[in-house]
């Protein structure tokens, strides 16, 4: 797969990437710890993502288990540079490597009744020493709209920076739709599922008037703790840092047409 | 009396320790770099400056139920010599970390904030962090010898149970600052409940009857 080629499309022009060592040590992956950092430390003690399964299920044609690196060598590789923005106000941009979401979903060949689809992240409590407490209800579970998931933008990361993705950023395989939230980025995931009804998502789960299920980046709409119109860039410095917050996360443009009928305010 | 007591008795020895976490973040910012940190300087330097104030808080609140619990300590009785000037530097980190909070949201241009301060009182996490900080600056203010004479001693006394206010205030603050419920919470303030807990069965326990009246 590696090295691969970049989409002319999403090429980044005008973003400034933000530097390796920063993607790849502040990370949000609560099965290995709380903290930025722990991530790193915790998911390289001998987690094994080499040899991994993904499983295609549900409302579907074609079920199947697929072995991730045939996957990867199957459907082939290119590079997207997206910005990447948390819910805690922050922000990164990352050339990622990997392939459409729509490409995989194909593969799977979804019913006319498949409505959503429901991503799966590994539960291994002997590997990933957050998921021995209930900080959060384990598995990790995510979901997107069928439209959603098949918009163009929808990608699965399979590599940052033209290297494999390491396993704090969510080895082997992890989702990126850069127009939402970064909790809504499942990483490692082992299942993805096409259902009829909406799926729970875990941090739905945890604070539902705090996180919900559509989770589209949106200045307007504040979280109930801070506001959302602004962001700090992840690797600023102290005092460069903060930037204005795009609707959709500047993908405005291609992504507002899914919602003209949404109350986003109330689907937040 | 123990050598650490009559270190404690040092005013000296207490600046020393009060101002050392203030300088503590430059470890992990330019010596150790640690990626995490230097990821986002301001946000390391925001929530580190707001935990320092909250410990100091609690801290001091100790040293009342301490008092009554032990009275004969000498450690104790050293530590109660420093209850303003620990009081006092837990408002400093605490205006210090609301400083801190003006830059990390604003940034330096003054445009942002009217901005900011919306934020802050519409947002209960937010609003909580500013009224603990409000009392902190009342009783700093009033922490002079002058204005206990001036206020009374009686008034003065509950002016500064404020301070109980505001480490409620704070145990909130503290709670809803990340996305999960930090357990630091139950560690810092537990210890503090279960002190004035045994404080007040301490002072308020019935005493022994008066021998009975003869007939």
């Amino acid at each position: 797969g590696f090295p691969d080629q970049q989409n002319p499309a999403y090429n980044g022009t005008g973003l400034k990437p933000t530097p390796y060592n920063l993607v790849t040590s502040y990370n949000n992956f609560y099965e290995f710890g709380l903290n930025k950092d722990d991530p790193k430390d915790n998911a390289n003690r001998g987690w094994n993502t080499d040899a991994w399964t993904l499983e295609l299920a549900g409302l579907v044609r074609s079920p199947q288990k697929i072995d991730v690196n045939a996957l990867v060598r199957q459907l082939g590789l290119e590079q997207r540079v997206y910005r990447h923005r948390c819910v805690e106000a922050w922000s990164m941009v990352v050339p990622w490597d990997g392939f459409p979401l729509a490409k995989l979903i194909a593969l799977a060949d979804p019913l006319p009744t498949a409505k959503y689809v429901k991503f799966t992240t590994f539960y291994d409590p002997s590997a990933a020493v957050g998921q021995r407490s209930n900080s959060l209800d384990w598995p990790y579970v995510e979901g997107l709209r069928l439209d959603e998931a098949m918009h163009p933008l929808a990608f699965i990361a399979t590599g940052i920076y033209g290297k494999p993705l390491p396993n704090q950023n969510g080895a082997p395989l992890r989702l990126v739709v850069p127009w939402k939230y970064g909790f809504k980025g499942i990483k490692s995931i082992v299942k993805i599922e096409l259902t009829k009804r909406e799926p729970r998502n875990t941090w739905n789960v945890m604070a539902p008037s705090e996180y919900g299920f559509y989770a589209n980046v949106n200045p307007t709409v504040d979280h109930p703790r801070w506001s959302q119109a602004s962001e700090r860039i992840i690797g600023g410095g102290i005092f460069s840092g903060r930037q204005p917050t795009l609707m959709f996360n500047g993908y405005e443009k291609e992504v507002a047409p899914l919602y003209k009928d949404l109350n986003l305010r109330v689907n937040f | 009396m123990t050598a650490f007591a009559r270190l404690l008795r040092s005013k000296t020895f207490v600046w020393i320790v009060l101002i050392l976490p203030g300088l503590w973040p430059a470890w992990p910012l330019f010596v150790r770099q640690d990626s995490s940190a230097l990821a986002d300087p301001l946000k390391f330097i925001l929530h580190h400056l707001g935990f320092v104030a909250c410990l100091l808080l609690v801290t001091v609140l100790t040293f009342s139920p301490l008092r009554v619990l032990f009275p004969r300590s000498p450690v104790v009785q050293a530590l109660n010599r420093h209850r303003r000037l620990v009081g006092v530097s837990a408002f400093v980190y605490a205006a210090l970390h609301f400083t801190t909070h003006l830059l990390y949201e604003g940034g330096a241009h003054p445009a942002n904030l009217p901005g900011i301060f919306r934020n802050v009182l519409d947002k209960p996490f937010q609003l909580t962090g500013l009224i603990a900080l409000t009392i902190l600056l009342l009783l700093a203010v009033t922490s002079l010898h002058a204005a206990v004479r001036w206020l009374g001693g009686r008034r003065w006394k509950n002016l500064h149970r404020l301070a109980y206010v505001a480490a409620a205030l704070i145990a909130y603050h503290q709670a809803a600052a990340r996305k999960i419920f930090p357990v630091q919470v139950l560690w810092i303030f537990i210890p503090l409940v279960v002190l004035e807990l045994l404080r007040l069965w301490k002072t308020h326990r019935p005493r022994p009857a008066p021998a009975a009246a003869r007939p």
